[in-house]
């Protein structure tokens, strides 16, 4: 079924969801056994957001894009503190993607829905773990924007 | 919630929205309003309760900073910080909202809608304990969360991604709101 759907924004969103699932996997090993349901619970919903994505895509007609081999890190992930910057680095920029698609999304309701969902998301796992990181201050005012 | 929770809420509920009355009512918007030249602008509600949310979050700062102090053995500070940051980040919102009403309407929308800055607190409230504090702030995020959400569905899409990163904000507030 072909929908009225901002495909660039959605791809450039995947992508950012396949880096996240990536990122999660890598922080995951360095990070202490207490924070282990936080993460998986975060890695879980970015997972499940790549595949609606995927669907999304699909539907309208477009190849989604696929995850890369791997990704270029801003620093060397060695300890908990820098597993948990690239963590906030992640949810930042997925936040980011799913602003830009609300941007360009035609008032169509389910793509708002999922954009406006999926930004909410990001930036409370951006500043649940700058709570668990003691990164201050906790929030942002405008998520997604630089 | 036990009974005497409820009420102190409300309390600590009124005595923000006294502190905005001001503005509020000179701005001729406080009423049902019987003829309006044209529709209200959607981003006049959420650019209005930013500004409240605003000057409750100082407030209860303020009486969350008066609590602990007075009560040594009882430390809190964390209220404080929370209230404080959220305050900040309700002022960013009503700042950005203010100009993109402004831009959109630069004619009819009257400068003293936009207080200049925010009323001087004389804390007004009857103290109110830290968890009725902490809950009318809770209220407050959720409240605003929900407003902007809503819009998000059916303003234009600069306008719905502007108020999508408000409603994303207030969301993590309450998230961690200790």
């Amino acid at each position: 079924m072909m929908r009225d759907v901002p495909v660039d924004a959605l791809q450039a969103a995947l992508a950012t969801e396949h880096a996240a699932v990536w990122v999660y996997g890598l922080a995951g090993a360095f990070l202490p056994d207490e924070l282990v349901g936080q993460l998986r619970q975060a890695a879980g919903a970015h997972q499940a957001r790549r595949d609606a994505t995927e669907r999304t895509l699909i539907d309208a007609g477009a190849q989604p894009v696929p995850a890369e081999p791997g990704y270029l890190m801003p620093e060397p992930v060695t300890d908990a503190a820098s597993a948990l910057r690239l963590l906030i680095i992640a949810e930042t920029d997925t936040a980011a993607a799913w602003r830009s698609v609300l941007e360009r999304s035609p008032a169509e309701p389910i793509q708002r829905t999922a954009a406006l969902d999926a930004l909410t998301q990001a930036a409370v796992r951006a500043t649940r773990w700058r709570a668990v990181a003691g990164i201050t201050p906790l929030t942002v005012p405008f998520p997604g924007t630089p | 919630m036990p009974g005497p929770h409820h009420s102190r809420r409300r309390l600590l509920g009124a005595g923000a929205a006294l502190l905005v009355a001001g503005p509020t009512v000179l701005a001729g918007c406080a009423e049902p309003a019987p003829v309006a030249p044209e529709e209200p602008d959607p981003l006049e509600q959420p650019a209005r309760r930013a500004e409240s949310d605003s000057v409750l979050a100082q407030a209860v700062a303020q009486i969350a900073a008066e609590i602990t102090s007075q009560a040594p053995g009882q430390t809190q500070p964390a209220l404080v910080t929370a209230a404080t940051a959220l305050a900040a980040d309700r002022m960013a919102h009503a700042s950005t909202l203010r100009t993109e009403l402004r831009r959109a309407r630069p004619v009819t929308v009257p400068s003293n809608t936009a207080p200049s800055a925010p009323p001087t607190l004389a804390p007004p409230l009857a103290v109110a304990d830290l968890p009725s504090a902490r809950a009318a702030l809770l209220q407050a995020v959720q409240a605003a969360q929900e407003e902007a959400a809503g819009l998000v569905m059916t303003l234009p899409s600069y306008r719905a991604a502007l108020l999508a990163s408000v409603a994303a904000c207030c969301a993590s507030h309450a998230a961690v709101l200790p």
